[in-house]
């Protein structure tokens, strides 16, 4: 197993660098940070020649790409715009775990992607935790009852929340549970926001503020990971060896949990695994509309400034997430299926 | 049975939620302003959002800032200069600030001149790079000099007449953050830039949660009139339709621009009242003159047919709920602007016969115009704003009945500004009418280099700001004038005369005034916001009850 984890992590590299030159490209195409420069003030022409030169934005795009990569510490650079490279550059390149400073907060970049983690990561688990949870709920309880009263009306009502958007979803809950309940003068939840500072970051209050977003998340996927189950239920429950399992005199608690169960949920954890590394990427229309400071707001943020450099630092930590949870996936397949082999 | 017992878990936990939001009790009075968008800095070096310019007036004062009529009012100086108090050299070339020598940093050290000739060198140093260096570059101020703590001379290449709105809006603590350069060569990078450990304003940075929210307490030190409040709580809520529910919600006190639809749509809840007030935004179609742009656009005579075929009063009475009026110019509503100029009124019959006497008639009987074989059709582009897509349809509908074509286009905002050398549609000309709302640079101050000839954008000026490629020597000859003209009756005659000549030549057509919008919540007193210097006054903003 050592060897094929090994194996996996070689071929990840050039996996890696494909993908990042693709996003380079495609960030570059995105807009430009100067243009971008608004205000009532905006800088003048002189300033933004200046400041596309010190950015490194006069460049062709595989020398920035390159600078990115390896840094430019190694090269002159021409830092007053008079045509003459008078020192070397200062950047260290991703290679060196130096990602560039934000053009927009002037902080490190990785700084920037690594201090919204905590705050995506607590929206989105627990959205998974509602998500995994009331979909086997429901799933399970359908594939038993086929056909049943209550089996048609979470079929309907899986369908219905499926097909809206999020944002409807989103701005629905807000507009009943935030206006319409304080307007009406019963306990409301809160519009936006992570905490009230007023009240300070108490557990209370982000659990809190967590609600809507959370469920707005949620409502979706559930409705998509119940149909996965309930479908996948109903072949395992039908095939022979269940029949086999119940003929032996087992208990219909221990047939269903035990090898109905393991089996049907097999598909589950590739949806799941596919699905862990965007966590990290967080939500982008719940964070925007709930104003949550995760990941996802953060991307849309910097995306209207064209900040290259946080913008890349993000990307490329969910593909290095991406790469880890497929293998990680797999290993857990391989424990859940022993018919599965490394190859 | 089992249902009751479902039941009173639910509520029990609902009680228990419900809980978490009202324990606390509220005893602070704190305002909360919304923001659509984050800041990117409180070092205001680094950063040309309005957001953040506006927030500015809570803890980073300048020498003056504007009352409610747009009044300078001296701040950190004794009077504002003129010739008459000899702030202001005969030559113009040199202005002298006296400062009040009661004024202090929050941690209680005092304000001096050497604080204002910090900020001049740290604009200027090339350890540093600020996003915008103007007016302090060297073509412009020779120097700035402290000759004793409470004077700041400030010594002009040429007279420089949009100095009130341009220089010394806002001045750095040299005691903090001199050491900050010295130790790191730099003020890029400073801690100080996104928290300001000290202040001139009436309240003091507390703290930034990033994509949440930034807190300022009262600034007990503050040496004007101390804050009512105890603090303001700056939240940042990215989404229109989200800030709007907030307000009604009553989860925001005061926001800052907010769409007509949603502006009545909050006051409908009588919690809110919102104030309206010029910024010196003008919403108006640039026409494109340049080598790619449409060969009829090249005749003044066309520019305006196409202008009195524009129902803007229609436009303006119902997609924008009439709250706005046609920009007569680029400089509406201010005293720059030449009483004897009018907006092209509504006639389309009157335009068509423009259009036949320039030559454009329809030949070849397919419904539009041409002239020497080309046809008279536009190509009209817009970001993706939902009332600019509906006026492009309202314009389309109105051209094609005087026999004019319009080819619709909204790229997106990043593609829409894209630079000269990305090949961005409106920097490089790939337009003929362009429509987006813009601010005289400087605003209340007319000061702009948006219609000079020098800059329209070219290989060798790529970043030129002239994206209607519209060139008049005799107006950049007055632009120049005016700019070395300290006398404001003589600038503002010879600004009567460049905005004259810009509504004979029309390159640029007004479609409606854009006044900045605060939804202000009926709690909130004393909140008078302006178009310069908005939260001017918010020592003295105070919370009902």
């Amino acid at each position: 197993m050592g060897r094929y984890i090994i194996r996996r992590l070689l071929q990840a590299i050039p996996q890696l660098l494909i993908i990042s030159v693709i996003l380079f490209v495609l960030m570059q195409a995105s807009g430009d940070p100067v243009a971008t420069l608004g205000g009532r003030t905006p800088p003048r022409s002189e300033d933004k020649e200046r400041l596309r030169r010190e950015w490194g934005l006069d460049q062709p795009i595989m020398v920035q790409y390159v600078y990115w990569l390896v840094g430019n510490d190694w090269v002159m650079v021409d830092s007053d715009g008079d045509g003459v490279s008078d020192r070397y550059g200062q950047r260290r390149g991703v290679l060196r775990g130096d990602f560039g400073n934000s053009l927009v907060t002037r902080q490190p970049a990785m700084d920037v992607v690594v201090e919204r983690i905590p705050n995506t990561l607590t929206l989105m688990i627990t959205a998974e935790v509602l998500i995994i949870v009331f979909s086997l709920f429901i799933g399970v309880y359908s594939a038993l009852r086929q056909y049943s009263v209550m089996d048609n009306v979470l079929t309907a009502v899986s369908f219905i929340t499926f097909s809206m958007p999020i944002f409807w979803i989103a701005l629905g809950l807000m507009y009943i549970f935030a206006v319409r309940f304080k307007a009406w003068g019963l306990p409301h939840l809160p519009t936006v926001g992570m905490y009230d500072p007023i009240e300070g970051k108490t557990l209370s209050q982000v659990v809190w503020h967590l609600i809507l977003p959370a469920m707005s998340i949620a409502l979706i996927d559930i409705a998509r990971y119940s149909r996965y189950i309930r479908s996948n239920m109903l072949e395992v429950i039908n095939s022979d060896y269940i029949r086999t399992a119940r003929a032996k005199g087992l208990r219909e608690r221990a047939v269903l949990f035990v090898h109905a169960f393991k089996n049907a949920a097999l598909p589950l954890v590739t949806i799941i695994g596919m699905d862990l590394p965007f966590l990290l990427a967080g939500a982008v229309v719940t964070e925007r509309i709930f104003a949550w400071p995760g990941m996802g707001r953060l991307f849309l943020d910097h995306l209207t400034r064209t900040d290259f450099p946080v913008l890349m630092a993000l990307l490329m930590l969910i593909s290095v997430a991406v790469v880890v949870f497929q293998l990680l996936t797999d290993l857990v397949y391989t424990w859940l299926d022993p018919r599965i082999r490394y190859a | 049975m089992k249902l009751r017992r479902l039941a009173l878990v639910l509520l029990t936990l609902t009680l228990v939620v419900a809980s978490f939001g009202t324990a606390a009790a509220q005893d602070r009075k704190i305002a909360t302003v919304i923001f659509t968008q984050e800041l990117d800095s409180l070092n205001p070096m680094y950063t040309t959002m309005s957001f953040a310019a506006i927030t500015r007036d809570f803890y980073l004062y300048g020498a003056w800032h504007f009352d409610e009529e747009l009044n300078p009012v001296p701040v950190l100086v004794t009077e504002i200069p003129s010739m008459d108090n000899g702030g202001i050299s005969a030559d113009g070339k040199t202005i002298t600030l006296k400062l009040r020598d009661d004024i202090k940093w929050s941690d209680g050290e005092p304000i001096t001149s050497a604080d204002f000739v910090f900020t001049y060198e740290m604009v200027t140093s090339a350890a540093n790079t600020p996003l915008s260096r103007y007016p302090y570059t060297p073509d412009v101020i020779a120097s700035v000099e402290a000759p004793d703590p409470t004077t700041v001379v400030i010594n002009f290449v040429e007279p420089f007449a949009p100095w009130l709105t341009r220089i010394f809006r806002w001045v750095l603590p040299e005691h903090v953050l001199r050491p900050v350069f010295e130790s790191e060569g730099t003020l890029d990078n400073a801690a100080w830039n996104r928290a300001p450990t000290v202040s001139s304003g009436p309240f003091v940075f507390q703290e930034w949660e990033t994509g949440s929210h930034i807190l300022f307490v009262r600034n007990e030190n503050f040496f004007g009139e101390k804050a009512k409040l105890d603090g303001v709580f700056v939240r940042f809520v990215p989404d229109d339709a989200a800030q709007t529910a907030a307000l009604m919600a009553g989860d925001g006190d005061i926001a800052y621009f907010l769409a007509p639809s949603d502006v009545v749509q909050v006051e409908a809840t009588g919690k809110v009242k919102v104030q309206w007030v010029p910024s010196g935004y003008n919403e108006g179609w640039f026409f494109n003159m340049g080598p790619d742009g449409h060969p009829a656009l090249k005749d003044v005579n066309v520019r305006h047919a196409l202008a009195m075929a524009v129902p803007r009063e229609r436009i303006n009475e119902d997609l924008l709920l009439g709250y706005f009026y046609i920009p007569a110019s680029y400089w509406e509503g201010s005293p720059y602007q030449s009483p004897n100029i009018a907006p092209d009124p509504y006639d389309p019959a009157a335009a068509a016969a423009m259009l036949d006497e320039a030559g454009w008639v329809d030949s070849n009987g397919d419904g539009t115009r041409d002239k020497d074989g080309v046809e008279l059709v536009l190509r009209y582009l817009t970001p993706p704003r939902q009332v600019r897509m509906d006026t492009q349809v309202v314009v389309q509908q109105a051209f094609a009945e005087i026999g004019v074509g319009l080819i619709l286009d909204n790229p997106s905002y990043d593609i829409f500004w894209n630079s000269y050398g990305s090949g961005g549609p409106i920097a490089t000309g790939q337009y003929d009418i362009g429509q987006w709302s813009s601010s005289p640079d400087g605003y209340p101050d007319p000061d702009s280099e948006t219609f000079l000839c020098s800059e329209i954008p070219s290989p060798e000026k790529p970043e030129g700001n002239n994206w209607n490629y519209y060139c008049n020597e005799e107006l950049d000859a007055l632009f120049l004038q005016q700019s070395r003209t300290t006398d404001y009756d003589a600038r503002v005659a010879i600004w009567h005369q460049i905005t004259e000549i810009l509504a004979r030549d029309l390159p640029w057509m007004g479609m409606w005034t854009d006044p900045d919008n605060y939804p202000v919540s009926t709690r909130m007193q004393n909140v008078a916001v302006n178009g310069v210097t908005p939260f001017w006054n918010a020592y003295a903003w105070d919370i009902a009850g």
